[in-house]
């Protein structure tokens, strides 16, 4: 089982696009897949027309792993299964920071999940707190969608960063990818070009454009492949998953 | 592709649906268009039986049991499932007899649709694939519903699954249904049905009844061997006449002295012009072995042996297709068949009334003696003519004890006949061996001549394949004194002494 998560420390750059369309890819190349919502304002679960779970409720949610597997939800695509967001899950953080030993606390949750998923990808809330420390623990990739604007170059930097400031971070697991590109803007390419120059080994080359069949994932709430597949945005995330598999495989050797 | 199920029901027709089930909405999918199916299976009805449905619907194959539903190209080169093109359905059914083609059981249109459950987000709490079979004769119309339940979503796959089985007045039916329900007219094939025998039945019944059972073997065997669908339809026939033959010569005193020797060469008769089309098989179906036994370089004779075994295959076949074709031989069939009509037979010799249990007891404690007897006088020096004697007797007591089989606990018959299988697997390569060193002796001198080299590249192959089988017939006789010790264990002496001694005469 490998554990993928999509994080960023700002908000509104196309996480929860990025979560829900990989987990789709990789449900659809064949892999058992679980999509995690920990973000209660991305709703991963929404785009997934799921009503979000009153069962989870607070700490007892990460110790019991009882509780955790019986939340989960299928979708209705094959291979694709999802945990819902809780409404408590904002008020998360502030729960395991008061639980002794918290950074191990989700590990050990999805542990109980091992043996009936290939690949678990968590949407995760956009704050560097107790819960990213977990998350970064946790996987074994940090998919980090950037928007090409100078503030994102800011918060990329922050957030490695914190990563280094981690006792066992390991920035490595960072595959970034630029995000809502808008190529005609020349300010997007400048910064596309100097942050790819600063960070060679941390962006992949897939880029995914701003669209509106991104946005349409609202009305349709399904994946972007599953009603506009020949369409650029599509076609964009699937490079996005073709290339983070090609990491992953390069990981394994 | 591959595509997990919780559940397969089946079902009369096409189930009804209602517009909800509880708070859930139904959603029943556009049907796509009607494509002609086929319902494929070996002869033997193995795929079935392994709780397994084959369809081929136009370019697809698909495979249902229990717990997925298998899909692939139906292209295949031939009907084996070696033939197949790699898939899911071929590594499924890898357990199939190699030797089986896989064919027609019935046929007509299959259509698919679906019916989802549905929430008021308009997401899917459980589906159901249905795929709608119409027979092309007078069956019923079948629909199979392969149940995909949702994570989470129990309750409502448990009342997807009620929905639909409650429309079916006398609940599902079973996966073995099918066939019954689709095509009626189906014959169903076993090559060994199960005889009922009673112990205090008399022997003349039980013999009447294992006859009739396996003339019916026999004779649903005589298409697919006009038909040449595959080698086992001519090897099922020949083991039922077979079976017949022992059961007559075995079976002392049922039938009157004149009457046993008639039918003795009767059903002889009936078997000895399939000797030669059946070794045949067995060579060509053995080709890889002799392959294997001989390096490369001597290849070229093998084939052109093979080659030669092919076109007299292909004479034999159709000279035994023209046989059992003809007039003559059906009305043998008929006139046999009305010699053991339902409940009665031909004449009565003086053990037809001994009662069948204390019969068996009698003949196969007196066989297993001779067993013991003919064993007991073998060492390394004895010549192969007592292994040859021993070989006959170890197979007539196994006969026997599978003819009457019914009438003593499975289990410890099982216990016996293990150890019995393994001593006449010895025997019975020690003989192969021997009978194809002679065959392929007399192939040498016989075959039809195609010039002088190729005489030599054969002779050479088939000389060295004889010195080859002549080691390993040496190697099974050094076997045979340890085997039969094998056999003779106190546990199996026990065995035979307390279910067949002291019972007969």
């Amino acid at each position: 089982m490998k554990i993928i998560a999509c994080y960023s420390n700002k908000g509104g750059v196309g996480k929860t696009a990025a979560a829900v369309n990989l987990a789709y890819s990789f449900a659809k190349g064949g892999a058992r897949v679980l999509l995690c919502d920990l973000d209660p304002q991305g709703a991963s679960g929404f785009y997934f027309r799921m009503k979000p779970s009153k069962k989870l409720l607070d700490e007892a949610f990460f110790k019991d792993v009882e509780r955790f597997a019986k939340a989960i939800r299928g979708s209705d695509f094959d291979n694709l299964d999802i945990l819902p967001a809780n409404m408590t899950f904002r008020d998360f953080d502030v729960f395991l920071s008061r639980m002794k030993h918290s950074r191990q606390r989700l590990g050990k949750s999805l542990k109980a999940v091992r043996d009936d998923y290939d690949i678990v990808i968590l949407d995760c809330p956009p704050n560097i707190s107790t819960l990213a420390e977990n998350v970064f623990e946790a996987a074994d990739h940090i998919v980090v969608p950037v928007i090409p604007t100078t503030l994102s170059e800011r918060t990329f930097e922050q957030l490695l960063d914190f990563i280094k400031d981690q006792g066992d971070g390991d920035k490595k697991k960072i595959i970034a990818f630029f995000s809502m590109v808008q190529k005609q803007k020349t300010l997007h390419a400048e910064t596309m070009a100097r942050m790819r120059e600063t960070y060679p080994k941390r962006f992949i080359s897939a880029e995914v454009p701003f669209s509106a069949d991104v946005e349409r994932m609202g009305t349709h709430r399904a994946p972007v492949a599953s009603y506009a597949q020949s369409r650029p945005a599509a076609k964009a995330y699937d490079e996005v998953y073709r290339q983070l598999v090609d990491c992953m495989d390069g990981d394994e050797k | 592709m591959k595509k997990a199920v919780n559940d397969v029901i089946i079902l009369e027709g096409m189930p009804e649906t209602d517009d909800r089930i509880g708070k859930l909405a139904t959603k029943l999918s556009e049907r796509r268009d009607a494509v002609p199916f086929a319902l494929l299976d070996c002869h033997d009805e193995s795929i079935q039986k392994s709780g397994q449905i084959l369809i081929e619907a136009g370019q697809m194959l698909i495979l249902h049991r229990r717990d997925e539903t298998l899909t692939q190209p139906a292209r295949r080169e031939a009907n084996f499932v070696a033939d197949l093109a790699d898939g899911p359905v071929k590594r499924a059914l890898n357990g199939t007899s190699p030797l089986r083609s896989l064919l027609v059981v019935g046929s007509g249109t299959l259509s698919h649709s679906q019916i989802a459950l549905i929430d008021d987000e308009g997401k899917t709490h459980a589906r159901a694939d249905l795929s709608h079979l119409r027979p092309a004769g007078e069956g019923r119309d079948v629909t199979l519903a392969s149940l995909h339940g949702l994570r989470g979503y129990d309750k409502a796959l448990a009342s997807l699954a009620d929905h639909l089985r409650g429309a079916e007045a006398q609940g599902s039916h079973l996966l073995g249904d099918l066939v019954g329900m689709l095509f009626p007219k189906h014959e169903p094939y076993d090559p060994k049905p199960e005889t009922i025998i009673a112990p205090d039945q008399g022997a003349y019944d039980a013999a009447n009844d294992i006859i009739r059972v396996y003339l019916s073997v026999a004779r649903q065997n005589e298409a697919g061997i006009i038909a040449d669908h595959d080698s086992e339809f001519l090897h099922d026939y020949r083991v039922a006449l077979r079976k017949i033959r022992s059961v007559i010569s075995l079976f002392r005193g049922v039938y009157e002295v004149e009457q046993t020797e008639k039918l003795k060469a009767r059903f002889s008769e009936l078997m000895a012009p399939t000797g030669r089309l059946r070794d045949l098989d067995v060579y060509l179906l053995g080709r890889d072995t002799y392959y294997d036994l001989l390096p490369e370089t001597l290849h070229g004779g093998l084939a052109l042996m093979f080659d030669i075994f092919k076109r007299e295959r292909r004479q034999e076949h159709r000279k035994i297709a023209r046989l059992l074709e003809s007039p003559h031989y059906r009305a043998g069939m008929a006139e046999l068949e009305n010699l053991f009509p339902p409940g009665s037979g031909p004449a009565r010799g003086l053990d037809a009334d001994h009662p069948a249990l204390d019969y068996a007891c009698g003949l196969i404690w007196k066989r297993y003696r001779k067993v013991c007897k003919i064993a007991a006088a073998i060492d390394d020096e004895t010549p192969d003519e007592e292994v040859h004697e021993l070989r006959i007797n170890c197979k007539k007591l196994r006969y026997l004890m599978e003819l009457f089989a019914p009438l003593f606990p499975r289990g410890e018959m099982k216990a016996i006949l293990t150890p019995l299988k393994e001593l006449q697997e010895n025997l019975g390569l020690f003989n192969d061996y021997s009978v194809q060193q002679g065959s392929l002796q007399y192939f040498l001198s016989h075959h039809p001549s195609k010039g002088e080299r190729d005489e030599r590249v054969m002779a050479t192959s088939i000389g060295a394949l004889i010195a080859l089988l002549h080691q390993r017939q040496m190697q099974e006789r050094a076997r045979v004194v340890s085997s039969f010790a094998h056999f003779d264990s106190p546990a199996i002496r026990r065995q035979f002494l307390t279910l067949f001694r002291g019972k007969g005469a």
